[in-house]
């Protein structure tokens, strides 16, 4: 595909799917066309996009576990089919990243095994009334910027604000060498630090317990990004809680009263941005 | 057709069997109310006939005993679309792309089913106010809920723990996965709710003006026929009896027994329906082929309020078919068919020729039978121009009467009696560590932070927030793609005022939540009120009732709407609760919650409340006066309520919140908050900390200068209204001319610096002084303390 076309992602709506319109937002800031695909249209049409996007939401209501309902439908298998294909690029934020685990795509050491989970958040003196936990973390950039298809717009090491918004997000493994392959594989992308970039296991760092402080994991290929936090949520520079600290707050502190300044991109475009590049030039595999 | 001959013979029966007969059905209507009923549709009624009336006639659905006083509300205003008659009310919002926008807004309660099972209880409030905004062609963008639980640390603590949680619990599980995002709430802890929580909730939609859809069958079906649709999960036996249940008070026993009169929330299914999703797909084919169609959300009451306000609100009857509606259990009973309140159902009004394109709509476009078993839509009925409502089983009539009967109520003439307070101001001495004192009220159970609560609520979702719960008086987002117009929303209501004076209770609410909207620099454009009261069969708490709305109405009337003179900020929407009493049957704290929306052309102009930078000026907006009775000092302080609860000055308290909004506007302000709990050193603190507790700039203030007579500890935390305001560096002079153009005194009393602490002087002497840390540490963590011990 040339640079100049616009590439065409499908956002794969479930029954359940809460994040379709503010995602779509997101990716079209960049230059994504953007379709919001319900579950029940014909699979077949998936082959025509350049690439996916699953999204946040409680497809299927979080049934038997978080995702898992969602990746039975047939245009589930198609998306799999079409990323293995082609190396089409796909990016599960949240419940989509649940569903991607979910299918085996991610950590997809052995595609299609379920290897990780998304376990239901560490419970701690801090969020004992309830799971569920809405609120800004911190995001370092753990592998090298090119390793993952998603990320390549970002700078080495880059830490980032951004939203978090749920009750089942904690990577974790049964299997030690799944967590040793991933590490020896550098597919772990993201992990939750402190405001400095420190990965420390603290509660107020690392907000699900995840082990590792993961927060985000890419396919062996570099081409499938499954994270918890929510990207698009920080897309404009508005997004950004002017009390939260740091150049992000900075920033929108200083463009106060000018709403063209306040529609610049936020912490969390850089990975449309990338997936913009990716759209453009997939590597088939 | 026959009719059903399930009937009730109250023409041939004495009083005693008539009450025994009502007694056996389950209906609790009194002997009295079932003769009128036999009068009004002229012969002896079907027991399906007597439990339509026995919700309908319940205090929830037909305000029997509040209707009379709700007159004294201002609905009326040069910005109002729509007022308090439908399912929501619509205020002008903006004009965007060359149309004119609103916003809809709504607010209920569910106290008595969040008491008996908090989160199926909490969870359906939100799920019956997110229908009642969806339905009237809006997209939902913003819930807030204001909660009033008992005291965390009396004697019934673990209860009211279990409540709390369950009710967080229920309002998380339900707005969360439905994509609503929480813009705010209050939550207030008090000893009168320990037995009666309350569980107010507020949703916001967003609507053009051209594309609002009413809660009537529209006058087209005079031309043509129309269809009744009905929408949603298969009926069931949830919630039978649940407006019955509502409309009175529950000793433990009967608690118990209530559970099974509590619906069951599916947000998974209301997300298909509701959230852009298959609702929306309906309305923008008609919008599309030129069709008007009518919808209303089925809450309480069931089907049989449903059906009956749709039709009768057009001017229409309604001949309907239970046979056709689908239902999820077996065998079911006409009557629990009319009135269960299963959620997650609206019915509609659509020309019959439409009718196969909007089913189609539901059942294969947006395959509502495979989202949840047995849902689906089906044609039920059918308006007609005879005025009647009438249903059918199989071969009989199972009612038949006139619609206008069956929705106008009843209505009662209560008898209000005046009650004294009898409590007075305390008499003690200034504490030696007003250091000490402020962590005590920073930790105290209506001051400290609400971040344990809130951050299980989703206020990211449809990712158009600006600010947050926490970070300022009110929520702001900014709902409208592509227009930078923004949206405030602000809940209040001190019960611990209305203790002591429910007429103030009542003023104070109104007047805070507009303060809360103005202190981001957004102007109050309308309020909804849900009048939480107790029995008003007893005429000291009805005068509590009656006293509350008064002073709601006195301020709406008088905190006029900004831009015009003796014009109302109109009450857009409410509803009243009432039979809120303890298990020994005394009140809950008469409680007037109150919710204001306001807008501003420009989000991007929203202040929050923490302090900005050092070396700008503080100024406070709102003179102190002796007003401490109901507040946080005397509660930190264990001194009871007292007398002297906060009165609002309507010309002064309008003139600070036209100049704030100005001010902000203008640009010269770079943090505002309200001040209430706590006073205006809990103000100070808060702005201070931020909402993360984690603020880098401080305080330095004198207070000597505007305390006149007053001793420094009450003006410190007396709670009468105000505002504190950091202006920026330089524009002082403007700001203060500003301020005297509105006639407001705009006080200087101290700077900013980048110490972050918080240090106050009194005539040179400290007062106190305490770091952010400090403050942080008891502020932040008070109420996971007090949740969790």
């Amino acid at each position: 595909m040339s640079p100049d076309k616009t590439p065409r992602v499908a956002l794969i709506q479930f029954p359940g799917s809460n994040c379709e319109w503010e995602t779509k937002r997101a990716a079209e800031a960049t230059g994504i066309d953007c379709d919001v695909f319900r579950w029940n249209l014909d699979p077949e049409a998936l082959s025509a996009y350049d690439g996916y996007i699953v999204g946040g939401g409680f497809s299927y209501q979080d049934r038997v576990r978080s995702g898992v309902v969602a990746t039975k439908e047939p245009i589930v298998a198609r998306m799999m089919e079409e990323i293995a294909k082609a190396g089409k690029p796909a990016l599960g934020i949240c419940n989509g990243a649940q569903v991607l685990v979910e299918a085996g795509l991610i950590p997809g050491i052995h595609t299609g095994n379920v290897e990780m989970a998304l376990a239901p958040n560490r419970p701690d003196a801090a969020n004992r009334i309830a799971g569920f936990c809405c609120r800004w973390v911190y995001l370092k950039l753990a592998c090298a910027p090119e390793r993952c298809r998603m990320t390549t717009r970002m700078q080495p090491g880059e830490v980032i604000p951004i939203p978090i918004a749920h009750g089942e997000g904690r990577f974790t493994t049964r299997d030690a060498k799944v967590l040793e392959g991933l590490r020896a594989n550098d597919q772990i992308v993201f992990q939750y630090c402190d405001a400095e970039g420190n990965v420390v296991d603290r509660p107020d760092v690392n907000p699900n317990g995840a082990v590792d402080n993961i927060a985000g994991i890419c396919s062996p290929e570099g081409n499938v990004l499954a994270m918890m936090p929510h990207p698009e949520r920080a897309s404009f520079l508005r997004q950004v809680p002017t009390d939260l600290g740091g150049p992000w707050a900075q920033r929108r502190r200083e463009a106060w009263g000018d709403a063209r300044g306040l529609d610049a991109p936020g912490p969390g475009r850089a990975i449309f941005d990338s997936m913009r590049e990716a759209l453009l030039a997939p590597q088939p595999a | 057709m026959e009719l059903d001959e399930r009937q009730v013979v109250v023409s041939q029966m004495d009083d005693e069997e008539l009450q025994a007969a009502l007694d056996e059905h389950g209906v609790g209507l009194t002997v009295g109310e079932a003769r009128r009923i036999a009068e009004l549709i002229g012969r002896d009624p079907t027991l399906v006939e007597l439990h339509i009336f026995n919700v309908e006639w319940s205090e929830h659905c037909s305000y029997k005993s509040s209707r009379p006083s709700l007159k004294l509300l201002p609905t009326d205003a040069p910005n109002v679309i729509l007022g308090p008659q439908e399912d929501a009310g619509i205020v002008f919002f903006t004009e965007h792309d060359g149309r004119r926008w609103g916003i809809v807004m709504a607010h209920e309660s569910h106290n008595h089913p969040s008491q008996v099972l908090p989160v199926e209880g909490a969870a359906t409030g939100v799920g019956g106010i997110v229908r009642d905004v969806d339905c009237m062609g809006a997209r939902v963008f913003g819930t807030a809920d204001p909660l009033r639980f008992g005291d965390p640390q009396g004697p019934n603590a673990d209860r009211t723990r279990w409540i709390v949680s369950g009710v967080v619990d229920g309002i998380w599980q339900y707005g969360n996965a439905l994509g609503v995002p929480n813009l705010g709430g209050d939550i207030y802890f008090d000893e009168t709710f320990d037995d009666n929580c309350l569980v107010n909730v507020v949703a916001l939609g967003v609507v053009a003006e051209d594309e609002i859809i009413h809660s009537a069958a529209p006058p087209e079906a005079r031309d043509e026929p129309y269809v009744m649709i009905l929408v949603g999960k298969p009926t069931d036996d949830s919630g039978f009896g649940g407006s019955a249940f509502a409309s009175k008070m529950l000793n433990e026993e009967e608690q118990a027994e209530a559970r099974g009169a509590v619906q069951v929330p599916d947000p998974f299914l209301k997300n298909v329906l509701a959230m852009r999703k298959a609702n929306e797909a309906v309305r923008r084919r008609a919008r599309e082929k030129g069709i008007v169609i009518g919808m209303k959300d089925i809450g309480g009451g069931g089907l049989a309020c449903g059906s009956s306000e749709i039709a009768a609100a057009g001017g229409f009857g309604v001949d309907i078919d239970l046979a056709e509606v689908h239902t999820g259990l077996e065998g079911l009973l006409p009557e629990t068919i009319m009135c269960a309140e299963t959620q997650e159902r609206y019915v509609l009004a659509v020309p019959e020729h439409f009718a196969d394109e909007v089913l189609a709509i539901y059942n294969e476009d947006w395959d509502v039978p495979n989202v949840y078993v047995g849902a689906c839509a089906r044609v039920i009925g059918r308006y007609t121009e005879d005025g009647m409502y009438t249903v059918r089983l199989g071969d009989a009539i199972v009612t038949q009467a006139p619609v206008e009967a069956v929705t106008s109520g009843i209505l009662y003439d209560r008898e209000e009696q005046p009650r004294e307070w009898t409590e007075t101001e305390p008499e003690f001495e200034q504490p030696e560590n007003l250091a000490e004192t402020l962590l005590q009220v920073l930790g105290g159970p209506n001051v400290c932070s609400r971040e344990y609560i809130y951050r299980a609520y989703d206020s990211e979702v449809q990712g158009n927030t600006i600010l947050r719960p926490g970070e300022a008086g009110a929520g702001v987002t900014q709902p409208l793609e592509g227009s930078d117009a923004a949206v405030a929303l602000s809940v209040d209501g001190n019960p611990r005022y209305g203790r002591i004076d429910p007429y103030w209770g009542g003023a104070t609410a109104v007047a805070e939540a507009m303060r809360n909207v103005a202190c981001v620099g957004a102007v109050p454009q309308a309020l909804t009120d849900c009048l939480n009261y107790g029995n008003p069969e007893k005429p000291e708490q009805f005068w509590e009732f009656r006293q509350g709305v008064r002073g709601v109405a006195d301020a709406a009337n008088n905190l006029w709407l900004k831009g015009y003179e003796n014009t109302p900020t109109p009450i857009i929407s409410g509803n009243v609760s009432l039979y809120n009493e303890s298990a020994g049957g005394t009140s809950v704290a008469p409680s007037a919650i109150i919710a204001c929306v306001g807008t501003m052309p420009d989000y991007s102009k929203a202040v929050t409340a923490q302090f900005k930078h050092e070396g700008d000026a503080i100024y406070l907006l709102g003179a102190r006066k002796n007003e401490l009775g109901g507040s946080a000092y005397y509660h930190a302080l264990g001194l009871g309520l007292g007398a002297n609860v906060p009165q609002v000055e309507w010309e002064a308290e309008r003139a600070r919140i036209y100049a704030v909004t100005e001010a902000i506007a203008e640009g010269l302000v770079a943090a505002c908050q309200d001040i209430s709990d706590g006073g205006l050193a809990a103000a100070l603190a808060e702005m201070c900390m931020g909402p993360f507790g984690r603020g880098s700039v401080g305080a330095e203030v004198e207070i000597g200068a505007i305390i006149g007579d007053l001793r420094p500890d009450v003006a410190l935390f007396s709670e009468s209204s105000g505002f504190v305001v950091e202006v920026c560096a330089g524009s002082e002079e403007r700001f203060e001319a500003l301020c005297a153009e509105h006639g407001v005194e705009a006080m200087r009393i101290g700077e900013t610096d980048d110490d972050p602490e918080l240090e106050i002087e009194c005539g040179g002497e400290e007062l106190l002084e305490l770091s952010v840390q400090a403050m942080a540490d008891e502020w932040l963590h008070a109420l996971a303390r007090m949740l969790q011990s």
